[in-house]
């Protein structure tokens, strides 16, 4: 392939249809559709902080001067929504409440607070600056709300099993970690249980202590509503059948009810069999379990 | 004129290569005149050859008409200081898996750099691209059987006499072992294959966890 001299025309030409074939392969894979919702899982990942961080200022500013109202609407969103649109707590009316879902109660306990607020004065450029704040706060939440609907629609299109399975943000957020379908098709499922718990994984190896049980995956609703006793089973169920589903995803493309009720009926089992938490036997109480111990000196370095 | 130069400055050594695309940055390094042509300076922070060489590694087993094998080439950091050492006459196959990094590779390294030769491709497969006669494969790619893809693409493309410069990622190979002890155990692998170990170096402060060895078949 390389019989030419560098530099001689002939591997001028060699050397361009490298940089094509180079090119053609990188363009191929940049146009993948599971990378692009990798990315906007991230995005959405990135918006849900953006937000918080944002709400949270701009209620912690308003709050110097209309603190009970902060306390009395807890939705942040919510709030963000009244200190953009009514401003000044003078201007708050039991019209411009209306229609925001709250009870009359609750509005009449708003006016209340407002004849007797403990809050100080704001002028106008600080409120207005507060203003601001809160309707970034909104738009974001827009932003977060389209991002969403996208990674369900897409989930659903590039894949559907893992999405019916894990659910389509957590099944994008593994998709995430693993760098991809393709990828997370081929990892075993011990490793899908704990994506996203590294830390915690590399911690235990080197010291001893226990291994997780579960990472992105805690986020699922069959893991943390589930009592302590259990999570770890179901982890190790959820991951088998993500596992399963990435695979059938990835190589054959289409949906299989099947993958999901084979979870459901395991589910049901494990609850059914572990209802009550283990009891420990009496020995155990008193002295550290072994492996919960650190073993530092074995695999300490220098 | 040598493509390599070695300056004290302040009390550190700082490495020089000639640029072979003058008036080009690849990734924001500095540009200096020395002796009437322009160099780059190789920053042993980005580049393991670069700590390499600083660790005490001998400069010339990359030299000017050499034929480079390089393997996980990344962004081509390391890979343009290649290039310029091996200069007009040489040529450096690059190969890279990752298409996201490969992208800053071929953009800023192949394209304006007539002696390299770029190929996205899995190094475990080496049938995907070719080099007759390699005088040097160098190899830095994060995997646990790194040595043996080293190992596998030797045997196809080093020439007789051909250096391997493989650098070892510890953290790679095993998280839990001694990092000196990976090192050891990889260059036993080298010699097992025929290989005969010219030195080894630790890219501490460089880099962490990281050693590079330099052999020769």
């Amino acid at each position: 392939m390389d019989e030419s001299v560098p530099g001689s025309e002939g591997f001028e030409a060699l050397r361009q249809k490298s940089i094509a074939a180079a090119e053609a392969v990188i363009r191929e894979a940049s146009s993948r559709p599971d990378l692009h919702l990798v990315q906007a899982i991230q995005a959405l990942d990135d918006t849900d902080k953006y937000l918080n961080v944002t709400a949270t200022r701009a209620s912690e500013w308003y709050g110097l001067h209309f603190p009970e109202l902060t306390q009395m609407v807890q939705d942040n969103v919510a709030l963000c929504k009244i200190i953009s649109e009514v401003g000044a707590r003078e201007a708050v009316t039991a019209e411009n409440l209306g229609g925001r879902g709250f009870t009359e109660k609750k509005v009449q306990a708003v006016i209340e607070a407002r004849d007797r607020s403990k809050g100080g004065a704001i002028s106008e450029g600080d409120l207005g600056r507060v203003r601001a704040l809160a309707s970034l706060a909104i738009q974001l939440n827009v932003l977060r709300g389209g991002l969403n609907d996208y990674v369900e629609a897409q989930m659903k299109k590039v894949a559907p099993n893992v999405a019916e399975v894990a659910g389509a943000t957590i099944g994008a957020r593994l998709m995430a970690k693993a760098g991809g379908l393709d990828r997370l098709a081929v990892l075993p499922a011990s490793t899908i249980q704990i994506l996203g718990a590294e830390k915690a994984l590399f911690r235990s190896l080197r010291t001893g202590a226990k291994p997780p049980k579960h990472g992105i995956l805690f986020q699922h609703q069959a893991v943390h509503t589930a009592p302590k006793w259990q999570r770890g089973k179901i982890a190790r169920t959820l991951a088998n059948k993500i596992a399963i589903a990435a695979r059938v995803d990835y190589y054959r493309g289409s949906e299989d009810a099947s993958i999901k009720a084979g979870l459901d009926k395991r589910l049901e089992s494990i609850k059914e069999r572990y209802k009550e938490p283990p009891k420990r036997k009496p020995e155990q109480r008193d002295r550290p379990r072994r492996d919960a111990r650190p073993k530092r000196d074995k695999f300490r370095r220098r | 004129m040598s493509s390599l130069l070695r300056e004290e400055r302040m009390g550190r050594t700082v490495l020089l290569t000639r640029n072979l695309s003058p008036g080009k940055k690849v990734y924001g390094e500095e540009l200096v005149l020395r002796q009437g042509a322009e160099y780059r300076v190789w920053d042993p922070f980005r580049s393991k050859l670069a700590a390499a060489i600083i660790k005490g590694m001998p400069a010339d087993v990359i030299r000017e008409g050499s034929k480079v094998l390089y393997l996980g080439a990344s962004t081509g950091t390391t890979a343009s200081h290649v290039s310029d050492l091996v200069g007009a006459g040489g040529l450096v196959v690059g190969v890279e898996f990752a298409p996201r990094v490969a992208r800053e590779f071929v953009e800023h390294v192949a394209r304006e750099r007539g002696n390299v030769l770029p190929f996205v491709a899995d190094a475990r497969d080496p049938s995907k691209y070719s080099v007759a006669a390699a005088d040097v494969v160098y190899c830095d790619i994060a995997q646990p059987d790194q040595t043996e893809i080293a190992l596998l693409n030797c045997e196809r493309m080093l020439r007789k006499g051909g250096a391997l410069l493989l650098v070892v990622k510890s953290q790679s190979i095993d998280v839990l072992k001694e990092p000196e002890r990976v090192y050891l155990e990889e260059k036993a692998k080298l010699e097992k294959a025929g290989f005969r170990v010219k030195g080894m170096y630790e890219l501490s402060p460089f880099e962490k966890h990281h050693a590079l060895i330099y052999a020769t078949r």
